[in-house]
């Protein structure tokens, strides 16, 4: 059996695994995107749903595992459980609708809340910015010592993708790894100064900022871990720390993702339940399409928390939302591809 | 200290934030001296447009209780004692003052519950 295919079935287990849980990380008046009464998810009304949303997800791994492995079609691996995960929670979005709560009209805000910013300072975000022009500078007066090849892809066997060293393909590199630190610091000021706090008092908003924080810090560590590799191997390419850095960006992109499964999202998990009307994410539910896509133009936000998984998404309705996106992913989309 | 907005009543929501942090000023329980959020922030968390709040500390610092600053939002100044009211705003006191003691009523609130409360009100403002 081809390699590839026997990768694909644990691939399929553990995502399939993952989505078994997700509804369970989403504040408790929400249920498959919409507001509902904190008890809703334990009815029997509630335990349909969900049940019916993981007979799908683990309906379509089996059939997907079944096809790759017996047909020998790894397409169908991607394309079928691809299918059968947006089906069951699109449809399970549509039967919780029926199940819709008023959500609580009362916004309370503590106006000493405390004010949230880069743990370190902006200069700590920045830092890898600054270094990458340090780097791209002492390079353009060194070009005569650089390596005749660039690493611009690694593998589980190290590196497998080069590219001819030449002013353009260096600091294109260069480009595209700043780009993606402006994104990932552009992503966290986001977080701090353009997303909406559900609560900002007590022990639900404590909560809330240590999720924000932790957010905060994964993008900060993932910034270093992928730019001081990145730029080592660039100019020593045989060198064998690559694996190394890889496998630390791995270990930390999976700790944080554990202590935020751990929270819950938002920090839910160390909220109090309170009585009375739920209070949901402060979201319109009439904003969520089809339960992802926020689209509110009206809501100041440029971030907020998504609503089905653990995280935040975009306000597509927010003008500057979009001018974030242009700003960023185009110059970087545009790096890899003149670099392909 | 709690600033409390209704999203589904009547009362626009820049009059609440105006109402709600008079409230808060005219009490003593915001102080010269103290700093408000940002604009940009309250707006976020409350969930209304910018605008909304920008002009709600507008009105409140031409009434006097706030400086309104570039950076970091509105801080509370000391408020010159405005001369005794003319005849016309004490008319519209005691207009509005009826106007909502006749709607709460219309909403079911019992007679001795909004004399109960407006005591209250009486008691503290002789306190205070």
């Amino acid at each position: 059996m081809p390699v590839p295919i026997l990768l694909i079935v644990p691939v399929l287990l553990l995502v399939a695994g993952l989505l078994h849980f997700v509804p369970q990380l989403t504040r408790p008046d929400l249920f498959f995107a919409v507001t509902v009464a904190p008890e809703f998810r334990r009815s029997k009304e509630g335990r349909q749903i969900l049940q019916r949303y993981r007979l799908f997800v683990w309906g379509s791994t089996m059939l997907a595992i079944a096809m790759a492995v017996a047909a020998g079609l790894p397409l169908a691996a991607v394309l079928i459980p691809g299918a059968g995960y947006l089906w069951g929670f699109v449809s399970s979005h549509q039967r919780a609708l029926a199940y819709a709560a008023e959500p609580n009209p009362i916004v309370e805000v503590e106006l000493r809340a405390p004010r949230e910013g880069f743990p370190g300072g902006p200069i700590v975000a920045l830092l890898p910015v600054v270094a990458l022009g340090a780097l791209g500078a002492w390079a353009a007066s060194h070009m005569d010592r650089l390596p005749d090849r660039l690493v611009v892809h690694w593998g589980l066997n190290g590196a497998d993708g080069w590219v001819n060293t030449t002013p353009t393909t260096l600091f294109g590199l260069l480009a595209v790894y700043a780009a993606t630190c402006l994104l990932l610091v552009g992503v966290a000021w986001g977080l701090l100064h353009g997303s909406r706090r559900i609560s900002t008092s007590g022990p639900a908003a404590a909560g809330e900022r240590q999720f924000r924080r932790r957010v905060v810090l994964m993008l900060i560590a993932t910034e270093y871990l992928m730019v001081c590799p990145a730029a080592f191997g660039l100019l020593m390419p045989a060198a064998p720390g690559m694996t190394i850095w890889s496998v630390a960006l791995a270990l930390v992109i999976v700790g944080f993702a554990v202590s935020l499964f751990r929270s819950g999202q938002g920090g839910a998990r160390a909220m109090a339940l309170a009585g009375g009307a739920p209070t949901g994410d402060r979201t319109p539910d009439a904003c969520w399409k089809w339960g992802m896509f926020y689209v509110n133009p009206a809501d100041p936000s440029i971030l907020v928390e998504k609503r089905f998984g653990i995280g935040y998404t975009v306000n597509l309705g927010n003008r500057w939302s979009w001018v974030a996106l242009v700003v960023v992913l185009v110059p970087a989309a545009l790096g890899v591809i003149f670099l392909r | 200290m709690k600033l409390r907005i209704d999203l589904n009543s009547t009362i626009p929501v820049y009059r609440q934030i105006v109402d709600g942090l008079r409230i808060l000023l005219v009490n003593g329980e915001l102080n010269a001296g103290d700093q408000l959020p940002p604009v940009r922030r309250l707006a976020l968390d409350l969930g209304v447009h910018f605008n909304t709040v920008a002009e709600a500390y507008r009105t409140l610092a031409e009434e006097g209780w706030l400086d309104i600053e570039r950076r970091n939002g509105a801080r509370v100044i000391t408020r010159a004692l405005p001369s005794p009211a003319d005849p016309e705003t004490e008319g519209a006191f005691q207009r509005r003052l009826r106007e909502l003691v006749a709607e709460v009523q219309s909403r079911g609130f019992a007679r001795d519950r909004i004399a109960h409360e407006l005591r209250q009100l009486a008691e503290n403002l002789e306190r205070s």
